[in-house]
């Protein structure tokens, strides 16, 4: 994708919800290469609601994984391996 | 899963193996699972102890070469669902098959646009994001899991959750929308401007 001309984009989308949803394809790499292309190099170079969308939606993709992991409790690993080793003695 | 149907008799050193080279590495992941599962760190650490016994238990079902991730999240899910969802603190839920045709429906589609911006994400450095995802209902909560954070396909999520792929991906757009919708939420009442 290059960097749009922001003055001669459109401000209106008429299929925002089905773009949303192709957007959200692309992204989880289900999307064929085909709808890829021109959806990423032609519709969010033109389409300023859409390619805001775009933008939200790595955004949050990116927040989701540095805000929300966790690491297992060291003690609880060394426990789980423990319990599955007394196992294996039996 | 069809692997399920597949007997092997693993030696001790071969489930040894498999355990500590295929299941352990994936214990992260897993407990940050259960803990989005319960919401609490107790029943998270009993939900992937037990997981994780039942999976050396049934080692002999799991075929080597095969998605190690993806079975043990469905153990996982499965026990969740069988032993923990019911004596859950949350209060009673609304009828799921409920909830999914109206989130379904076209009405919401246009009910839902969240007016939410780039620039007020940025400034959700602590835990509004973390908040707005456990927030969510259970089964809303895990596809953004599955998807966002464990880069399952639909196929494999489909695997996990028993259900068809059109529904891992209608769900996923609505659970998408319904947090967009939360953080949105949370911009507007710190303050920030969303529009």
């Amino acid at each position: 994708m290059n960097t749009p001309d922001k003055k001669n984009m459109k401000h209106e989308c008429p299929h925002q919800q089905e773009c949303l949803q192709l957007l959200q394809s692309i992204l989880d790499g289900e999307a064929t290469t085909e709808q890829k292309d021109r959806f990423m190099g032609h519709h969010l170079e033109e389409c300023m609601p859409c390619y805001q969308n775009y933008h939200l939606e790595v955004a949050i993709r990116d927040l989701l994984k540095k805000k929300c992991s966790n690491e297992a409790p060291q003690d609880l690993v060394d426990s789980i391996k423990q319990k599955v080793i007394q196992n294996l003695s039996k | 899963m069809e692997e399920e149907f597949i007997k092997n008799n693993y030696t001790d050193a071969q489930k040894q193996e498999i355990f500590d080279k295929e299941f352990m590495p994936q214990i992260n992941a897993m407990y940050n699972f259960a803990y989005r599962l319960t919401l609490e760190r107790d029943d998270a650490k009993d939900l992937l102890q037990d997981t994780y016994l039942k999976a050396y238990r049934f080692i002999d079902s799991f075929q080597q070469g095969t998605n190690a991730k993806a079975w043990l999240f469905r153990i996982l899910k499965n026990s969740f669902i069988n032993d923990y969802r019911k004596k859950s603190k949350e209060p009673a839920k609304v009828d799921y098959q409920e909830v999914e045709t109206y989130y379904n429906s076209e009405e919401v589609d246009r009910q839902i646009t969240p007016d939410l911006r780039v620039e007020s994400l940025g400034n959700m450095i602590g835990d509004e994001i973390s908040n707005a995802l456990n927030a969510l209902d259970v089964d809303f909560r895990t596809v953004i899991i599955l998807c966002d954070l464990e880069g399952f396909k639909y196929e494999e999520m489909a695997k996990i959750l028993d259900i068809p792929i059109g529904t891992v991906r209608s769900r996923l757009h609505r659970a998408r929308n319904l947090l967009k919708e939360k953080l949105s939420e949370y911009a507007k009442s710190m303050g920030y401007k969303t529009a």
